[in-house]
C-alpha cells in the first residue's frame, strides 16, 4: 500500500504542478466538446439509427473516450520521460515490485479519468443541455475505469519497448489518428462504407465509445454492447499482460 | 550467523547472443567477492570493465546469467523485494524527478522508502543545507544545471537509513568542495554501520575513501584488497616529483632514458611514474638534480592510479 500511495502522490505532484499536463489531461477533450461539438451540432442536422439525437449528446461518449485515450497516452509518455531521465531505473530499485509500479501508475490514471468524466458530463449537461442519465452512471464509471486502464496498459507496452523519443511520438501520433478516426467516436458507423465499418468494428475505441454512448444517452443494442464490453475487457487484460512482460524485461 | 553485506559467487552476466550467430558479450565473467558490513567498498575498473553491470545486478536491475549474488543474505534474483528494502542506489545516469522541485524530489524519494511525517521534512531541510541546495529548494529540477541535478540525486541517498548504499560514479559533475563534503558524509555513514559500495574511475577518490578495493577488467577480478595490499602487488613502482626554479631543457630526454610509465613536465616541475630498481630511481633524481637548481624532491611509492594502470595493462596483455 505504501508503494502505491507513493506512486500516486508522485504522479499527482507532477501532473498538478505542470500546466501542459493539465491542458492535455483535462482541457483538451473539453475543447472538443465545447467547440467542435457545438459547431457540428449547430451546422448539421444529425440522426443516428433513425433516431434524432443532438450531436452534443452523441459526441459526449466520444469526448469521454478521447479523454481516457489521451490521459493514458500522457501517462505512458511520462513513463517514457522517466526512462529518458534515468529516474525510471532508479525507481526500479525502490522497495516495490514492478507490478506495483505499474499498478500505481494505472490507479492514478484511472483517478484522472474519473475526474475528467465528472467534469465533462456536468459541463455537457450545464452548458450544452445534454440530459443526465443517472441510471447509466455505474456503467459509465466502469467503462471509463476499464477504458483508461486498458489504454494505459496498451500504450505502456510501446513506451517501454521503444527507445527513441521521436519514434515514440510518431507511434502515438499514428495511434491517435487511426484509433480515433477509424471508430464510432465522431460519427455513427451505419452510413459508412463496408470496409470502413469492418475496420472500425475491430477497433477497441469503437467498443469503448459504444458502451459509453449507451451509458450516457442510452443509444445502442445491448446484446452487441455486451460483446463489445467483453472484447474491451479482453483487450485490457492482454495489454496488461504485455505491459507487465515489457516491464519485467527492462534491464 | 551474520551475513556479509554483500556476497557474490561466480557471477556471470552475458548480454545478447541468445538468438544471434554472434556470441554474447560477457560483461561480468565469473566474479566472486564479499563486502563486510560497515565498510566502504570500491569497485574499480576502466570503461566497460563490468562495474556498472555488477552494480545493476546487486541492485536487482539486471538478472545474472549464472552465479549468485546476495545483499544482507537476500538473493538478488529470488528475493529482489527484500534486497530493495535494504538498499539505496545512486545510478550512473543523472536520475532526478525533473518535473518536481528539489524539496519534492527528496520527500518523494523518502515516501517510496516508507517514510512519512514531520521527520522527513526536517531531514530534507538538513540535507538541503548539507548539499548547498537551500537557494534552489522550490525550483524544479529541470531548471537546474547538470551538476546541481547530480547533487539532488546524491542527496536523496541521505534521506533514508537503509543498511547498504550503492553509488555509481557518484561524484560526476560535482565541484571539488561538494565532493569533499559528500565524501565526509559517506565516511560518517560508514562509521554509523552503513555499508557503502561505490564504483569510480577517479582513483584518488577510491584511494581516499575505500577500506577495501576490487579492481576488475573485462568482467574479471584483477586485484583485491586494501590500498596497502594492492601496493604490494606492484612493487618497484615509484612516483618522482622534482621541482626546479626553471625546468632544464633536456629534462624530458633524461627521463625518457628510464622508460617511464608516465611523464608530465610543466614550467617548474617534472613528474614521473616509473617501474624500476630503487637505485635507478635515485640515479634519475641525481641526473635531474645535476641539470638545474632544485627546490624540492618527492619520491613516493605507487599510487592507486599507478596500480590500476599497471594491473589493467597486465590484464589486457594476458
Amino acid at each position: 500500500m505504501t508503494a502505491l500511495t507513493a506512486i500516486m502522490t508522485r504522479e499527482a505532484k507532477i501532473r498538478a504542478t505542470n500546466l501542459l499536463f493539465i491542458f492535455w489531461d483535462l482541457l483538451y477533450p473539453l475543447g472538443y466538446l465545447l467547440v467542435f461539438s457545438v459547431g457540428v451540432n449547430a451546422s448539421l442536422a444529425f440522426t443516428t439509427g433513425g433516431t434524432a439525437v443532438s450531436y452534443n449528446a452523441f459526441f459526449l461518449a466520444g469526448v469521454l473516450s478521447m479523454a481516457s485515450f489521451g490521459i493514458a497516452a500522457n501517462t505512458s509518455w511520462s513513463f517514457f520521460l522517466d526512462r529518458d531521465n534515468g529516474i525510471f531505473y532508479e525507481m526500479l530499485t525502490y522497495p516495490m515490485s514492478r507490478s506495483q509500479y505499474l499498478l500505481g501508475k494505472v490507479l492514478f490514471n484511472v483517478l484522472i479519468g474519473v475526474l475528467q468524466t465528472a467534469i465533462t458530463v456536468l459541463l455537457a449537461a450545464a452548458i450544452l443541455g445534454v440530459p443526465l442519465r443517472v441510471a447509466g452512471w455505474p456503467l459509465l464509471g466502469a467503462a471509463m475505469i476499464v477504458g483508461t486502464a486498458g489504454w494505459f496498459f496498451f500504450y505502456a507496452v510501446f513506451a517501454l519497448r521503444i527507445r527513441r523519443n521521436d519514434a515514440f511520438n510518431t507511434v502515438t501520433s499514428i495511434f491517435y489518428f487511426v484509433f480515433l478516426f477509424a471508430s464510432s467516436m465522431f460519427y455513427p458507423l451505419d452510413p459508412l462504407p463496408a470496409a470502413f465499418r469492418a475496420i472500425a468494428s475491430a477497433n477497441p475505441v469503437t467498443w469503448q465509445v459504444d458502451v459509453l454512448r449507451y451509458a450516457t444517452i442510452g443509444l445502442g443494442d445491448p446484446s452487441r454492447l455486451a460483446l463489445e464490453a467483453a472484447a474491451f475487457l479482453a483487450f485490457t487484460l492482454a495489454s496488461f499482460g504485455a505491459a507487465v512482460l515489457a516491464l519485467r524485461q527492462q534491464e | 550467523m551474520s551475513h556479509p553485506a554483500i556476497a557474490v559467487e561466480n557471477l556471470v552476466k552475458v548480454f545478447g547472443g541468445r538468438f544471434r550467430a554472434r556470441p554474447g558479450v560477457r560483461a561480468v565473467d565469473d566474479l566472486s567477492f564479499s563486502v563486510a558490513r560497515g565498510s566502504i567498498f570500491g569497485l574499480l575498473g576502466p570503461n566497460g570493465a563490468g562495474k556498472t553491470t555488477t552494480l545493476r545486478i546487486l541492485t536487482t536491475l539486471v538478472k545474472p546469467t549464472s552465479g549468485r549474488a546476495s545483499v544482507l543474505g537476500y538473493d538478488v534474483a529470488s528475493h529482489p523485494s527484500d534486497v530493495r528494502k535494504n538498499i539505496v542506489v545512486v545510478i550512473q545516469e543523472h536520475a532526478a524527478e525533473l518535473l518536481l522541485s528539489v524539496r519534492d524530489n527528496l520527500l518523494t524519494f523518502a515516501r517510496f522508502h516508507g517514510l512519512r511525517g514531520a521527520d522527513i521534512r526536517r531531514r530534507a531541510d538538513r540535507i538541503i543545507d548539507d548539499f548547498g541546495l537551500a537557494s534552489e529548494t522550490a525550483r524544479k529540477v529541470q531548471d537546474l544545471s547538470g551538476g546541481t541535478r547530480r547533487r539532488v540525486q546524491v542527496a536523496k541517498a541521505f534521506m533514508v537509513d537503509t543498511p547498504v548504499v550503492f553509488l555509481d560514479e557518484f561524484s560526476t559533475g560535482m565541484d571539488p568542495i561538494l565532493k569533499r563534503s559528500v565524501m565526509e558524509l559517506l565516511r560518517r555513514e560508514a562509521a554509523r554501520g552503513r555499508t557503502i559500495v561505490l564504483t569510480t574511475q577517479i582513483l584518488s577518490e577510491a584511494e581516499e575513501l575505500c577500506d577495501d578495493i576490487l579492481i576488475i577488467d573485462k568482467g574479471r577480478q584483477v586485484a583485491r584488497g586494501d590500498l596497502n595490499a594492492l601496493k604490494l602487488l606492484t612493487e618497484r613502482l615509484y612516483e618522482v616529483s622534482v621541482t626546479f626554479d626553471r625546468v632544464p631543457a633536456d629534462a624530458e630526454a633524461i627521463v625518457s632514458a628510464y622508460q617511464p610509465l608516465r611523464v608530465r613536465v610543466n614550467h617548474s616541475s617534472v613528474h614521473v611514474a616509473l617501474k624500476d630498481e630503487e637505485s635507478r630511481v635515485l640515479q634519475l633524481v641525481t641526473s635531474l638534480a645535476s641539470r638545474g637548481h632544485v627546490l624540492r624532491i618527492e619520491i613516493n611509492g605507487a599510487s592507486l592510479e599507478d596500480i590500476f594502470i599497471e594491473l589493467t595493462k597486465k590484464g589486457a596483455s594476458a
